[in-house]
């Protein structure tokens, strides 16, 4: 597979931008809201492609790095009182430095351990908003992206406009994800994930990509936080352990190596509570299994995936196909 | 000088559970090399379990009983019928290498949503089977109870029953052959699949012992043993995840340091501590404080 000149990358990220607001005028307000969900997903799933799926690090618990994003997000706002847009860089900046932090132990350490740290990272963290007054405790903070400019007519809704946000905010970073990934920082990624001691022996720095690769997915993450926290609330019920598992089960679904595969994975996220409400209709709109249903479908999905084709749909069909063009 | 005996009692109580859940985590990694984080499921099942037997007959010992049975039982099922099939299926690539981590995880999120279809997702309790009053010293009462004195007696019996079948029996020798190298320890005769299953049997039941002793101090909800289970994990680490010795000095240490920084200083700080505590001793003693010599990787 070829890859795109950035130009004509660009021109492709442009095109796919303004169809998507081409159809959320012509779709119902759920599923604009749906839309801007998949994009948060998506940016948040590929924070871990480039972290396990290029740098070879795991995470079990992004799902705090996008809580961090968030958290930071809404104190710039409600307490330093910076413009909208600015909260953003904000975000990112508040969870790489977290991530940095994490990075720098990570680095240290393989496999379990990190995986380890970082579940306890995702299970303590929304405990602590609980436990200090300034983080609003249940209820949160407020995080507001205000209303759509009254030029854009009566008829825009906040949905319509949360969804132009995150799906232009999405947009550039992966585009700019994409950029990174095919760059140096992304070949030494690589190189590092496949054999970290050729790739010692070759030049590349091993501690310092990998902590760079935790910090940047961890801004990334940040910045999906704060998307997520504009559409929904900043609160430590937005971001339980099972965002976490969720972006996992995304990521791996997605085949964890491509950018591309990361929306797939995305609106495969958007799509299961939807079944999942079909089937708990079906079985008698038991509460008990209304709201269970979806984390058991994604749980299920996750082992599924990682028993039958541990590298995502994708690579099996790749590998089915040259197997097949062997004979 | 009451306060601090209390506070002690309290942090070894807390610390024979978090023990308990050390001992599950340290005894499937050495058996398989995975950090089971499906035992916060597989205990909270089995938890709910022993619930549903001291509601039915209101006798706490049978539901102990039943619930390490089941615990034992469902550890030797998820590693034979899923932990098998995942080895068998071992392949190239950035997922296959952490494929049995993120499968105990699923399996988590199963178990968890499966109790939850069942017993729903609202708070429960499990009455306590022996007064929760504290004991008086010195004509003062102190926070500890008898409750406290059960679950360390407990824990206790299960460490001691631990260390005689690893240390005494024939079965504790294979146990510790394999985890040491599987390789050399099939050459010499020990058939290491089977001894892989009595690992997770061991573990399954040790995590269920510790939901049903940790529930009556606290609430049932099906992610209630969440917390636990980190906790059990920060004392495996502090213990350098190898060792059974470790894991149970580790979990006194680290209920010892949290009953201390919950007395004197906050409960807030209780768990920034606990994830410094992790982190440091990753960095500084990444073999564990009594851990073997060899460097952690895999």
């Amino acid at each position: 597979m070829h890859k795109l000149s950035t130009k004509k990358a660009f021109i492709a990220y442009a095109l796919f931008g303004w169809a998507l607001v081409l159809v959320a005028d012509r779709v119902s307000e759920l599923r604009v809201y749906q839309g801007a969900t998949i994009a948060i997903l998506t940016l948040a799933i590929a924070s871990i492609i480039l972290l396990t799926g290029y740098s070879g690090q795991v995470s079990l618990g992004h799902g705090a790095f996008l809580a961090i994003g968030a958290y930071g997000a809404a104190i710039a706002q409600s307490y330093w009182g910076s413009p909208f847009w600015f909260t953003f860089l904000i975000a990112i900046l508040v969870s790489a430095a977290f991530g940095f932090i994490l990075g720098f132990a990570a680095g240290r350490l393989s496999g379990p351990y990190i995986a380890g740290t970082t579940l306890a990272l995702a299970v303590g963290l929304p405990t602590l908003a609980n436990q200090f007054a300034f983080l609003g405790g249940e209820t949160g903070l407020v995080y507001d992206a205000g209303s759509p400019p009254a030029r854009f007519g009566e008829e825009f809704t906040l949905y319509k406009w949360f969804f132009w946000i995150a799906a232009l905010v999405v947009l550039i970073s992966i585009f700019l994800l994409r950029n990174l990934l095919n760059s140096r920082f992304g070949r030494n990624w690589k190189a590092l994930r496949a054999n970290p001691t050729a790739a010692a022996l070759a030049g590349v720095n091993v501690a310092s990509s990998k902590i760079l690769a935790f910090t940047i997915s961890a801004g990334v993450a940040g910045l999906a936080g704060a998307l997520l926290g504009m559409i929904s609330i900043v609160a430590p019920s937005a971001f339980p352990l099972s965002l976490s598992f969720t972006i996992i089960t995304g990521a791996v679904l997605a085949g964890v190596t491509s950018l591309l595969g990361s929306m797939l994975g995305a609106v495969v996220l958007v799509v299961v509570p939807e079944i999942a409400d079909a089937i708990a209709h079906r079985l008698g709109d038991s509460e008990k299994i209304s709201t269970n249903l979806p984390g058991f479908i994604v749980s299920a999905l996750l082992i599924l995936t990682v028993l039958f084709s541990p590298n995502g749909p994708a690579e099996a069909m790749r590998k089915r196909r040259e197997a097949h063009a062997k004979h | 000088m009451r306060e601090l005996i209390g506070t002690l009692l309290i942090g070894i109580t807390l610390g024979s559970i978090y023990s308990l859940m050390a001992l599950a985590l340290v005894l499937v990694w050495r058996s398989t090399r995975v950090i089971n984080f499906a035992q916060a499921g597989q205990a909270i099942l089995t938890t709910y379990i022993a619930y549903e037997i001291i509601n039915r007959t209101g006798v706490f010992w049978l539901a102990i009983l039943f619930a390490v049975v089941a615990g034992a039982l469902l550890g030797a099922g998820i590693e034979y019928f899923l932990m098998r099939t995942l080895f068998r299926h071992a392949d190239e690539g950035p997922v296959a290498a952490i494929a049995p981590v993120i499968a105990t995880l699923g399996l988590l999120g199963i178990i968890r949503s499966v109790v939850g279809m069942i017993w729903g997702n609202e708070f429960r309790s499990i009455a306590p089977p022996v007064s929760t009053t504290g004991f008086v010293f010195n004509g003062q009462p102190l926070p500890f109870s008898m409750l406290n004195l059960v679950v360390i007696i407990g824990a206790a019996i299960v460490m001691i029953i631990f260390s005689f079948i690893f240390q005494k029996t024939d079965l504790g020798l294979s146990l510790r052959a394999s985890a040491f190298q599987p390789e050399i320890a099939r050459l010499a005769g020990i058939r290491v699949g089977p001894i892989r299953t009595i690992g997770w049997v061991f573990a399954g039941a040790a995590g269920a012992f510790a939901g049903v002793l940790v529930t009556p101090n606290d609430i049932l909800s099906p992610n209630s043993l969440d917390v636990l289970l980190v906790f059990g994990f920060v004392a495996a680490v502090i213990g350098g995840l190898e060792s059974l010795p470790g894991a149970v000095v580790g979990g006194l240490a680290l209920g010892i340091g949290v009953a201390l920084i919950t007395n004197y200083i906050s409960t807030v700080l209780v768990f920034p501590s606990v994830f410094i505590v992790l982190i440091l001793s990753l960095i500084l003693r990444p073999n564990g404080l009594i851990g073997s010599k060899r460097v952690r990787i895999a």
